[in-house]
């Protein structure tokens, strides 16, 4: 009878246990609030400022220095010889192949912020914003943005995917540039022009910047007449000038200033955001050194500096070994390499992780000279060399006078060079005058006719999608 | 007090015995100590005794009848009963005897179905060494252990290959029923027994925990008898084992020199140097261990004890790197109610205390220039500044000269110095267990097992000392300056201090009935239980802050300055609560015919929001003793032949977790943005990639094996083939490029298949009566595979160099993150060769040539080739031991093979002014025709096969003599020996250590040899004393 009242304990305990045990397994989150806990609601101007977000990415301090200027006649690897910089080496010398890193994070960057512009436009308009001046404004800010990304994408590979239709085949250029200018065009209508954004605003896409880009979008197209017009109404807007200083043009005290019509915003304080290393890559390297000493300038943009005589644009934009800064910082004659990027540099923070360096994507001088080339082709010499001769006169280098369309022609593209110089213009402005070729063997560097116009299709894209088309030669 | 009442006690017992029996004797073990607690019984008489505290018995038998000794590790012998008798029991030469814990029990060996690795504590104590995992390698077939000799170090372990991709990889740990992470707490002496569950078919008991295997530690209990007391200490001394010879101050410039001028480069270092700095020598010298070991033991009918204590120091290469570690364990039985209810009560305590030093040190002394002093004459930490104008090493530079670094490489002594952290860690780990025997065949049991553990990471900057070590041009006056400037930068606070704090507790309660009944010849168990278990549930807490007193005592973050501002973090992790119902059902006919079964369901709280978060695994096995069927019962020389098979499922609830579905960062980060004129940022969003819901990987298993034991059980083995499949692995997808999703996602997506075989055989002999010795060794292979993975799943890279270059890819059809690079083979000779054949980039003569895989012209990624993996494709051990009259003598090896290497150090430059070994000097290339195997001094620095090594190694882990003195004053053994650790190893690879783990982590640097600690050999003497 003892043991049978002890086995009814025992399978009582055991029985127990067996049933509704289920909520043992409801465990309460505590580490991280779950969306329906947090209340958390998403504003559509929050998915807008994320494609933003998007331009302070690493890739923009390493690999798009790689495939906009490395690559160019502009700027050498740098760093140490024996430092590939990952495929740096490989870009500088017009080596790169359809594995080469840079143009993978570069192909992929613009896609994924194209990705988000899209996102926030559907998320913005089902959101059910009461403003719709508003609602407009975050929809244009992101058709502007995704214009500016594809407009990349087509100048660098060409015929693309259009992501909303399809990741495989590839639109041919011509309906990539539709679709970049109807996106612009609608921005034009519904953003605001810098002056009429809230101080808390700036830095946002506006209607100057759309226009400026689209007088760019169809110099590529040589639209002349477009991009005249486009380039004039930025410049007659009334809402930029000219910096008085070209020297001051890439430091912290012209920032969102006159001249400025886009550029990427940076924070130096903490919390610091900026375009993730973007000066420290390209910092003096060595002995007193900040930085990695990539993407220096190269012998030949000295040169095109001085056959110019133009000291002026030269010393802003290249730091000398041994030369001391505007700033009183003193360059050792012991850093490693004989010049660096003066326009990445940073006075506050030189060397940091995240700097207080701002971008300059589009500033008036190079519409003027957009303007003075669509004008060049339009046969208006009148505007084109006044335009061009703006440039020009900040910098105190005489009048260029016309002689035919041909010499208007190239010393505008010169112009753009020396203005623009270290502005990640210089490599897609060789390709769209068809240049490269000749300014690439002048630099010591085999331009293949055919192949490197573009860049190629990345690798890992074609073994996820076998269907795309490669480019031609790679 | 206590032992004298329990005395009387047993002597009153005894007393009250005596008087119906007529047989006197003794028992003695193999060296002539009395035997307490043998059971003797009389099947003639249906009488039973067991021996007292001095081996004696008396039982009731007539001189003639026969008498049965048993006790548990020692062959059972029936001998014929005499008056004054003295029987030697001999330890068990057989395995097959032994008992193995199979998971909510134990069976014998000679009815297991599944494959269950033993290790004793014999052969673990051997080896001293801080984590006991450490000693197991290369003692059981098809369990492999990567070692790491830092002091304090976790070693790997691997059992049947690598099952998963991303998920852990650790097997399940269970200490005497207590369900743990990890064994860093345990003193290895405190261990009797390891039990190994390799098979799905034993191990699916554990169910959803059990896919990386099963391993049960069972820790030393009391004996009935008296109070024994052992005392163990070791003295040891270490130092690196493969030293490998670099390049000195002459060869270096030599080198350097030939590398300028290869680059065009007119500035040369002189080839009159003032230092010739052996780094190695300066970072690392010999370091020392010791262990103290104190057990109390003993009990009697109803209770036993083990108490122990053990204090155990190492001190690493680098200077004040130390490791120390107290353990307090405490084990307990009670039998009550007329020894129907047995509660077992343990408890451990650890204390551990370390201060780590940076490994990248060793990188960093391989690549610093033996040309840079450790210290310049003024005192300050050497760096790598040289005068271009001089050719001078050194930062002064005079008017008109100019200067440069070698390399980027800092000074490692400095580095380690300046390196100051302190841990901390307390682990508190207790069981309570009680058993009731319902009937003789019925017993019920509950359990209950928790850890507790706090630890306290300390870490200190000298941010200023740091600062103006980098670059001897620097001053203080400077530092000043600039920290007035921005009084809030973090680079130029005088110091940083932090704190880390880390509690966590897990538990698990078991409860479960075991049924243990035979019918005639057909003999049945069963084991039917529920489980529940708590685990993950931590607390972590961090503070920083800057500016504190430089005295050490006054560490306090209340100290430090309130700007830059102090940091604060502290969470609770998610806890995961799992709840399992688990059976087992075992039959077997008359010894011959086996057939065991076991089920376990799974339900685990971090897949409630799952619509399946319960799972099922299965398992079913199958035994067929040959030798117990009459045709082969009594053929000599073959005294047993066992066939298993079994199959099972186990999961791996392990697996990463996804993202939520909106991305936004706190801080910096791509999704936040800077706007307004006083550039304020302001937080975004983006939308992540979409989530698929993760469950637990399941593994599949077959298992097929045979034990044996022939030539009058002196020759034993056991060969197991096994086929395991992972079949829904989870990978870290990349979104396509050119798609709208950026974040990498966790998803099911492929399989990884293991199969191999394992062996193991064993010889055991004695020569003579004092003359015995044995010969074991042991055989594991295995393949594993990526294997039926979605479109576009495969293609993660890893491996990287932390230079851009990286190693590793997950692809279909390989390995788990096997190498990919390119394949070297040769060296360019001159231009025309280089112009003549594809080429990567414009390369000089003296690079590396690579092949062109696929034939295009052109050299990239496309070109890549996989190399095989890591892990070794076999790996074996050998095991000997010899014992003439008093002398014990034994070694140990292990062995590894059909691995690749990765020599980082070799491997990852970038300035091209990094030292190189003495060996890559002498066999430069230095001109056409030189070398076609090794490049020159102008080398580029992408990773290739000329890097990769074969990893194959035999290693000595072991060589132990000893010499034991009996019954020495009240000292009933005394044993003194010497160890050495590690002596020697055999291998072709040309770094420090081809046994490369890192983190563990496949798609990291496990493999790679870079910021890895080097094998170390140890010379230890020691005693064992026992009273």
């Amino acid at each position: 009878m003892k043991i049978n009242y002890k086995k009814i304990v025992c399978f009582t305990f055991a029985a127990g246990l067996l049933v509704g045990c289920d909520d043992f397994l409801d465990v309460d989150k505590r580490k991280d609030v779950t969306q329906e806990d947090s209340g958390v609601v998403y504003e559509p101007v929050q998915f807008v400022n994320g494609i933003y977000g998007m331009m302070t990415e690493w890739d923009y301090a390493f690999s798009y220095l790689g495939i906009t200027e490395i690559i160019s006649d502009n700027a050498d690897k740098g760093s140490s010889p024996t430092d590939p910089g990952g495929d740096k080496g490989l870009l500088d010398g017009l080596t790169h192949t359809a594995t080469v890193g840079s143009v993978e994070a570069m192909w992929t960057n613009w896609y994924k912020a194209i990705g988000r512009a899209t996102y926030s436009i559907q998320y913005t308009e089902d959101y059910g914003l009461t403003d719709e001046a508003y609602k407009n404004r975050l929809i244009g800010e992101a058709k502007f943005l995704r214009a500016y990304h594809y407009f990349f994408l087509v100048r660098g590979w060409g015929d693309v995917p259009l992501q909303h239709l399809d990741l495989t085949t590839r639109v041919p250029k011509e309906q990539v540039y539709d679709y970049i200018e109807q996106d612009l065009l609608d921005a034009i209508a519904t953003l605001p022009e810098k002056s009429q954004y809230a101080p808390a605003d700036l830095g946002r896409a506006t209607k100057g910047a759309a226009k400026a880009l689209l007088a760019k979008v169809y110099l590529y197209q040589k639209d002349w007449a477009n991009a005249y017009e486009y380039a004039n109404q930025v410049i007659t807007s009334g809402e930029y000038g000219l910096e008085g200083d070209y020297a001051t043009l890439w430091r912290e005290e012209t920032e969102n200033g006159t001249e400025s019509i886009f550029e990427v915003q940076a924070r130096g304080e903490s919390i610091a955001h900026g375009v993730q290393q973007y000066s420290e890559t390209q910092g003096a390297r060595g002995t007193s050194g900040w930085g990695w000493g990539f993407n220096t300038p190269s012998q030949n943009l000295l040169d095109a500096f001085n056959a110019e005589g133009d000291a002026i644009r030269r010393d802003a934009t290249i730091i000398f070994r041994g030369e001391t800064l505007f700033d009183g910082r003193e360059v050792s004659t012991a850093v490693e390499n004989p010049m660096y990027n003066e326009k990445a540099y940073s006075s506050a923070n030189a060397g940091a992780g995240d700097g207080d360096k701002n971008i300059r994507v589009l500033r008036l001088a190079e519409i003027y000279l957009i303007h003075a080339e669509a004008a060049n082709e339009l046969n208006n010499s009148g505007v084109a060399v006044a335009s061009l001769n703006e440039v020009r006169g900040r910098v105190n280098l005489g009048a260029v006078a016309f002689s035919n369309q041909s010499q208007m022609r190239t010393a505008i593209w010169k112009e753009r060079r020396l203005e623009l110089a270290f502005e990640h213009d210089r490599w897609f402005d060789l390709i769209r005058t068809g240049q490269a070729e000749a300014a690439m063997a002048a630099d010591g560097k085999t331009f293949i006719v055919g192949t490197h116009e573009l860049f190629p299709i990345p690798n890992n894209q074609l073994i996820a999608t076998p269907g795309m088309t490669p480019n031609p030669g790679y | 007090m206590k032992n004298f009442i329990f005395g009387v006690f047993v002597f009153l017992l005894y007393q009250g015995q005596i008087m119906a029996q007529d047989i006197n004797g003794k028992v003695l073990d193999e060296t002539g100590l009395p035997l307490p607690g043998v059971t003797i019984s009389n099947a003639t008489a249906s009488s039973s005794t067991i021996t007292d505290f001095d081996g004696n018995f008396s039982i009731n038998a007539k001189a003639g009848e026969s008498l049965t000794f048993t006790f548990l590790g020692y062959q059972t012998q029936t001998v014929t009963a005499s008056a004054g008798m003295s029987v030697s029991m001999s330890s068990a030469a057989t395995d097959i005897d032994e008992v193995v814990v199979v998971g909510y029990g134990s069976q014998k060996r000679s009815d297991l179905t599944s494959a269950i690795s033993t290790i004793k504590s014999d052969q673990i104590t051997k080896q001293p060494a801080y984590n006991a995992l450490q000693s197991l390698q290369g003692k059981a077939a098809g369990v492999n252990i990567i070692a790491n000799d830092a002091p304090g170090a976790t070693p790997t372990i691997i059992i049947r290959g690598l099952g998963t991709a991303e998920s852990g990889r650790s097997p399940m740990y269970v200490v005497d029923g207590i369900i743990t992470g990890s064994i860093a707490n345990l003193n290895p002496n405190d261990i009797e027994s390891f039990d190994v569950m390799k098979d799905a078919a034993s191990s699916a008991i554990y169910g959803s925990n059990a896919a990386n295997g099963v391993v049960f530690i069972t820790t030393k209990k009391g004996k009935q008898g008296n109070t024994q007391i052992k005392v163990n200490s070791f003295y040891g001394t270490k130092s690196i084992l493969n030293q490998v010879k670099m390049a000195n101050s002459s060869q270096y410039v030599t080198f350097f020199n030939e590398k300028q001028a290869a680059l065009g480069l007119s500035e040369r270092l002189s080839t009159n140097q003032q230092y010739n700095t052996d780094w190695f020598d300066a970072l690392a010298g010999v370091s020392f261990s010791q262990g103290n070991d104190v057990s109390f033991s003993g009990g009697n009918e109803n209770s036993t004890y083990y108490f122990s204590f053990n204090n155990y120091t190492e001190d690493g290469l680098i200077d004040d790197h130390d490791v120390s570690r107290n353990t307090l364990r405490s084990s307990n039985t009670l039998k009550a109610i007329d020894g129907k209810l047995k509660i077992t009560q343990n408890f451990s305590a650890s204390f551990a205390k370390s201060t780590p030093k940076p490994y990248s040190s060793f990188t960093d002394a391989y690549k610093q220039a033996p040309v840079v002093p450790v210290l310049y004459p003024d005192g300050r930490y050497g760096q790598s500044f040289w005068n271009k104008t001089t050719g001078q090493v050194g930062y002064e530079i005079g008017p008109g000269e100019s200067g440069g670094r070698l390399n980027a490489i800092g000074n490692p002594v400095a580095n380690a110095f300046y390196a100051n952290e302190k841990n901390k860690m307390m682990e508190l780990q207790g069981l309570i267990q009680a058993d009731y025997e319902i009937t003789d065949w019925l017993t019920a049991t509950s359990r209950f097992g928790a850890t507790k553990s706090y630890s306290k990471t300390r870490v200190f900057s000298d941010i200023r000392a740091r600062w103006l070590t980098a670059d001897p041009t620097r001053t203080g006056a400077s530092f000043d300056a600039s920290q007035a400037a921005a009084p809030n930068s973090t680079e130029f606070a005088d110091n940083s201090l932090s704190y880390r704090d880390v509690e966590s507790f897990r538990y698990n309660w078991d409860t479960y009935l075991t049924f243990d009944k035979s019918f005639g010849k057909h003999n049945f168990d069963a084991t039917l239980g529920v489980t529940q278990e708590r685990r993950n549930d931590i607390y972590e807490s961090y503070m920083q802050g800057y500016n504190v007193p430089a005295q050490e005592n006054y560490w306090n973050i209340n100290l430090g300055s309130s700007n830059p501002l102090k940091v604060a973090q502290q969470f609770y992790a998610d806890p995961i609560q799992v709840l399992s119902y688990f059976g087992r059902i075992q039959y077997n006919f008359d010894e011959r015919y086996y057939i065991s079964g076991t089920v376990r369901r799974d339900g685990n709280s971090a897949f409630k929001n799952n619509a399946e978060y319960w799972g099922t695994f299965p398992s079913v096995s199958a035994g067929w003793v040959i030798t117990n069927e009459s045709f082969l019962k009594d053929i000599k020389n073959i005294d047993f032949i066992k066939l298993r098979a079994g199959y099972g499922e186990v999961g791996n609830a392990n697996v990463p977790v996804n993202i939520s579905v909106i991305n936004v960062d706190a801080g910096s980060g791509n999704n936040n943005y800077v706007f307004g004129p006083n550039q304020d940022l302001i937080l975004g969003s983006s939308a992540g990639s979409p989530a698929t819901e993760l469950s637990w990987e399941v593994t599949k298993e077959v298992n097929v094996g045979l034990d044996f034991e022939l030539l009058e059980r002196r020759l034993s083995g056991t060969v197991d083939y096994y086929n395991r499949l992972n079949t829904n692995t989870v990978i870290d997808v990349k979104p396509i490029l050119n798609g709208p999703y950026s974040s990498n996602y966790f998803d099911h997506g492929g399989e990884v298949r293991n199969k191999g075989i394992e062996a193991s055989l064993n010889w055991r002999d004695n020569i003579t009566d004092d003359f015995t010795y044995s010969i074991g060794v042991n055989y594991g292979r295995n393949t594993n595979t990526l294997e039926n993975v979605k479109p576009a799943y495969d293609g993660t890279i890893g491996g990287s160099l932390g230079d851009g270059q990286i190693t590793k890819r997950l692809q279909e059809g390989q390995p788990i993150y096997s190498w990919w690079m390119l394949e070297s083979n040769g060296v360019w000779q001159t231009q025309a060769e280089i112009d003549a054949n594809p080429h990567i980039g414009n390369p000089a003569p003296g690079h590396l040539r690579y092949v062109d895989q696929n034939g295009d012209g052109l050299i990239d990624d496309r070109d890549k080739k996989y190399f095989g993996s890591y892990i070794p494709k076999f790996s074996y051990g050998v095991n000997i031991n010899l014992a003439y009259k008093n002398f014990d003598l034994s070694v140990d090896g292990f062995g590894v093979g059909g691995n690749k290497v990765y020599n980082g150090l070799k491997g990852t430059r970038i300035d091209g002014g990094e030292n190189i070994a003495a060996d890559t000097f002498n066999g430069r290339w230095t001109g056409p025709g030189t070398s076609n195997t090794n490049p020159g001094a102008n080398r580029d620095a992408l990773a290739s096969s000329y890097f990769l090594e074969d990893g194959d190694y035999f290693r000595i882990n072991n060589i132990t003599l000893g010499y034991t003195f009996v019954d020495m004053f009240k000292i009933s053994k005394l044993r003194i020996y010497g160890t050495a650790q590690n002596p020697f190893m055999f291998t072709k690879y040309s770094g420090f250590t081809p046994e490369l783990n890192n983190s563990g982590t496949p798609r990291e640097t496990a493999g790679i040899e870079l910021s890895a600690y080097p094998n170390i050999k140890t010379f230890i003497f020691g005693v064992n004393i026992e009273f």
